[in-house]
């Protein structure tokens, strides 16, 4: 919105789009004249945003038409990565494309095409469709990362994951490992509304940020550890007869194997751990137990803990079944699949993939709940209770880091092509080492992108994609909760972008797959969608334009009818899902993945803990860095170091620093800052410099402050169960950046 | 005639920054120019016993202006409604009221050579919109309004709770006026 625009000038059209640079994609109003959109505004009238835009929504236009977008089809000319690039029709890039991994599956197989997704805002069902129909079961994502080993964890426990909290109603909420003062502001809002209130806010962070700062308790404990910190709450809760006794005599199994099992697990037992006393563990267990109902709200972190996430994950499902903050108002909610429009895993043809197929799936010999072995014990499970399943995509994915491997070892079979879109996994993937040399291997990649990233620069093809305003979006959170809100294209794209949903239709039916892709538009798609709903709207934009969301009416306690979409029907204290798989069926202690009680020797080397990849404004993931108006913001990347520890090794605000770990260093400067522990390291995520030379041997500085160079993705450092690699928690040690090495 | 006022809540101010990105695309500034930052205050205090504020700064459009008074061309102008604004045309640059203002709220405009400033959106305001910073405030920490207007939330506000004006002591009369939380007090 500028002052100079004239809103009032004939033939303006409003249409009623979103913002796409986050999950909370915010409703936009987006003014359009002669096919270009003059003007935005965050939507008064929607839901969650209620007018508000954060500074990312605020610069839409700039990022509309941008002179770094990618607006044409390009094909790689020179060598790998160098740099020369011919623009060709969309008709060559998809036919030179298909043939190429037609080529690739007759020889190797078609498990010798991968793809890596990124956020939810393309229609990744589409890519599992066109996967499904090709033969392949390793499309992976950065989804290992966010959010899905909680959703499958604790759906193996109690039949689904609530995604959706009753705040209304809520007397307590627990924002474990998340800030949505940064990283979802509309939920920030409902937050400080309902505080005022009287809703009580813990926060459970290593780092003071900007929620910390506004809530009732915060619990700083030592990054990784929260698996102690859970395991002692229900010590406490179960000790302390703080849990819900009629809950879980009728609707939980294990409970006395629980009772047993936590005895050990004493808050003197997990101070130690966590750099909490037990009065501090005590305090906050009975701040959430006796302050029922209340949500445990998930945060990331937790599913970035590499091999101790599964069992923390389980723990803390298992504080919401004890104290009964399952499905009741105010409490966490299971709202299950919507029962009333297609949901995504409807549309994703999983049932075109063969099980001869499914067996190859990369990783699902070791990491067995995320990949097809438990998604389909899982999936049978919720069919039973809600009818449907949860999505494939995101839920059952081939291991990310293993396919990185099999690209570069062949082992357990070639991986020959990699299709990207909506992700850079060379900033976003764990151990950048590792992916960059699986990106610089594989014998052929293309990327679907906005920008010449550091792995769009290593690709075959790299094809231009519509962007938020030049499509429409659906939002269901991943097609695991009921209600939906949509939004309008509010223009049809510019130059030769592409929505990805028409990429992959038209790759698939490049590849004979015709008649499987009936929609001709991605808005056709969306109808077929939410047309069983019957508002009566002729098409998609109509249905925008007079209803734009649907909200069942809420149905709580539904478990008393239908049960827990469990193998026995109730919430599983002691889980038969996990036992059968092969895991504990309830949580064992482990310590995080580097640690100075179990690996005393490494602590001597690397004696600060570092957690790694926090979100800060204005980027979003490894997003943004290109835009000036937002990046004067946060110019260069800053880890953040507590003064005294910065007084030890003489670092001064501002300093640049090598922060290193086993797999490598990256330098990021000082915030010398009181938001950490003397003891804690925690680095910035995303960086790479798209304003220098993004070739190679440069492209764009993306290994120098990457902080995922520091993570650890070892098969041993990964959880079981669910696969996910170690972010946070690890072992580092730090010094000055040489004046030499300085920039 | 309305007395334009606006609320700055700290209690709510989460320093997003959402507000200044806004003001610079609605006004078209550089990326060097801001009328609107957010400054944070902390973490103050000694981990873990810490405290953070953010206070987004802005012009105050003063009742008594000593930028307005310095202006030598009379290109600095307050509206009988409070809202202190900068006629370009007349502006010739000389930075007057740059040195005058004790809330360092104006800018010079290299591009343009002129001083500018916020004008509490008045382009906005007069077609019956608020600033354009509080419109785009997910956390409605920014409040717009007339201060005339007994049911008006601006003057809810600043008559029900305890509000501080920014240098209070110097006499400008601000017609910004801000809600300190527990976090800054303790400071």
């Amino acid at each position: 919105m500028n002052r100079n625009v004239d809103l009032e000038q004939e033939g303006i059209v409003v249409k009623k789009s979103c913002c796409y640079f986050c999950h909370q994609n915010c409703g936009v109003l987006a003014y359009v004249k002669d096919g270009k959109v003059i003007a935005i505004e965050g939507d008064p009238e929607f839901p969650t945003n209620t007018g508000g835009l954060c500074c990312r929504g605020n610069i839409a236009l700039l990022h509309l038409d941008h002179p770094d977008r990618i607006n044409y089809p390009l094909k790689r000319v020179g060598k790998k990565g160098e740099g020369k690039w011919e623009q060709i029709p969309w008709d060559q890039a998809i036919s030179e494309i298909a043939a190429k991994l037609a080529a690739i599956r007759d020889e190797f197989g078609s498990e010798a095409v991968a793809t890596a997704g990124g956020t939810q805002r393309t229609d990744d069902w589409a890519r599992r469709r066109f996967m499904n129909l090709f033969g392949s079961p390793n499309g992976f994502h950065n989804s290992h990362l966010c959010w899905i080993p909680t959703f499958m964890i604790e759906t193996a426990i109690c039949g689904w994951s609530p995604f959706e909290i009753d705040l209304g109603a809520s007397r307590c909420l627990v924002l474990w490992g998340q800030n949505p003062g940064v990283s979802s502001l509309p939920e920030m809002h409902h937050l400080t509304e309902f505080r005022e209130k009287g809703l009580k806010i813990m926060v459970i962070d290593p780092r003071f940020t900007e929620t910390a700062a506004k809530c009732d308790m915060w619990l700083p404990l030592r990054p990784g550890s929260d698996l102690a910190l859970i395991l002692a709450w229900l010590n406490v809760i179960l000790y302390e007869g703080l849990y819900n006794a009629d809950f879980v005599e009728n609707c939980c199994v294990g409970f006395g194997e629980l009772f047993a099992h936590v005895e050990q697990f004493t808050p003197e037992w997990a101070a130690p751990l966590t750099w909490l006393t037990a009065d501090q563990i005590r305090e906050s267990a009975r701040m959430y137990a006796m302050n029922t109902p209340g949500n445990i709200q998930w945060g990331p972190c937790v599913d970035q803990l590499g091999r101790v996430s599964g069992a923390a994950i389980h723990a803390r499902a298992l504080l919401r079944a004890v104290t009964g903050n399952l499905d009741v108002p105010g409490s966490d909610l299971l709202t299950g699949p919507s029962r009333e429009y297609i949901t995504d895993e409807e549309m994703e043809g999983n049932e075109f993939l063969p099980e001869e197929q499914k067996a190859k799936q990369i990783g699902s010999d070791k990491f067995k709940l995320l990949t097809w072995p438990g998604y389909s014990k899982i999936a049978e499970a919720t069919k039973k209770i809600w009818g449907k399943a949860p999505t494939a995509e995101w839920m059952c994915e081939a291991h990310p880091p293993s396919v990185f491997r099999a690209i570069i070892s062949g082992d357990p079979y070639p991986v020959k092509a990699l299709l990207v879109s909506a992700t850079n996994p060379v900033n976003s993937f764990g151990e950048s080492k590792v992916v960059l040399e699986a990106l610089r291997k594989v014998e052929f990649m293309v990327t679907c992108e906005y920008w010449m990233t550091p792995t769009a620069a290593l690709s075959d093809y790299v094809l231009p994609i519509a962007g938020a305003l030049e499509r429409p979006t659906i939002t269901s959170s991943y097609g695991c909760t009921d209600f939906l809100l949509a939004s309008q294209r509010a223009i049809q794209p510019m130059y030769e972008r592409r929505n990805d949903y028409n990429f992959w239709k038209d790759l698939g039916v490049a590849m004979g797959q015709g008649e499987h892709w009936p929609w001709e538009t991605v808005e056709d798609a969306y109808f077929a969608k939410i047309e069983p709903l019957g508002y009566g709207t002729e098409n998609y934009d109509e249905f925008v334009e007079w209803y734009r969301f649907h909200f069942p009416e809420r149905q709580y306690q539904k478990y008393l009818n239908q049960g827990f979409a469990t193998p026995s029907g109730k919430v599983e204290l002691y889980s038969s899902t996990l036992k059968d798989l092969g895991y504990p069926p309830m949580p064992e202690y482990v310590g995080p993945v580097e640690n100075e009680i179990d690996h005393p020797e490494l602590a001597k080397e690397y004696p600060l803990v570092l957690t790694t990849g926090y979100g800060f404004m204005p980027f979003h993931h490894s997003e943004h860095f290109n835009l000036r108006s937002v990046r004067y913001i946060n110019h260069e990347p800053h880890f953040q170091i507590n003064p005294k520890t910065a007084k030890e090794y003489g670092i001064k605000e501002n300093d640049w620093v090598w922060i290193e770990t086993q797999r490598g260093r990256i330098k990021q400067r000082a915030d010398v800052t009181q938001a950490v522990s003397p003891k804690v390291i925690v680095t910035e995520r995303g960086w790479w410099f798209p304003e220098r030379e993004i070739n190679e041997p440069v492209l764009g500085g993306c290994m120098e402050s990457n902080t995922n160079v520091l993570t650890s993705t070892r098969d041993e450092d990964c959880d079981p169960i669910s696969g996910t690699w170690a972010n946070r928690g690890l072992l580092c040690k730090i010094y000055k950046v040489d004046g030499k090495e300085g920039k | 005639m309305a007395r334009y006022a606006m609320v700055m809540d700290t209690r709510a101010c989460i320093g997003c920054q959402s507000c200044t990105v806004a003001c610079r695309t609605h006004n078209n500034l550089p990326v060097d120019m801001m009328y609107n930052p957010v400054t944070t205050v902390g973490p103050t205090g000694v981990f873990p016993d810490l405290h953070m504020v953010h206070i987004p700064l802005i012009c105050m459009h003063c009742e008594n202006t000593p930028c307005v008074d310095a202006c030598p061309t009379g290109a600095s102008q307050r509206r009988d409604d409070g809202i202190v604004f900068v006629e370009e045309k007349k502006c010739v640059s000389c930075k007057a009221c740059v040195m005058a203002c004790p809330y360092g709220a104006r800018v010079p405009n290299h591009e343009k050579g002129t001083v500018q400033k916020c004008d509490f959106c008045m382009d906005r305001v007069d077609k019956g919109n608020v600033p354009r910073c509080v419109q785009t405030c997910h956390q409605k920490a920014r409040v717009f309004g007339d201060l005339d207007d007994p049911n008006g939330e601006v003057s809810k506000l600043v008559n029900g709770n305890h509000v501080v004006r920014l240098l209070g002591e110097l006499g400008t009369e601000p017609y910004v006026f801000y809600i300190l939380g527990l976090e800054a007090q303790i400071r």
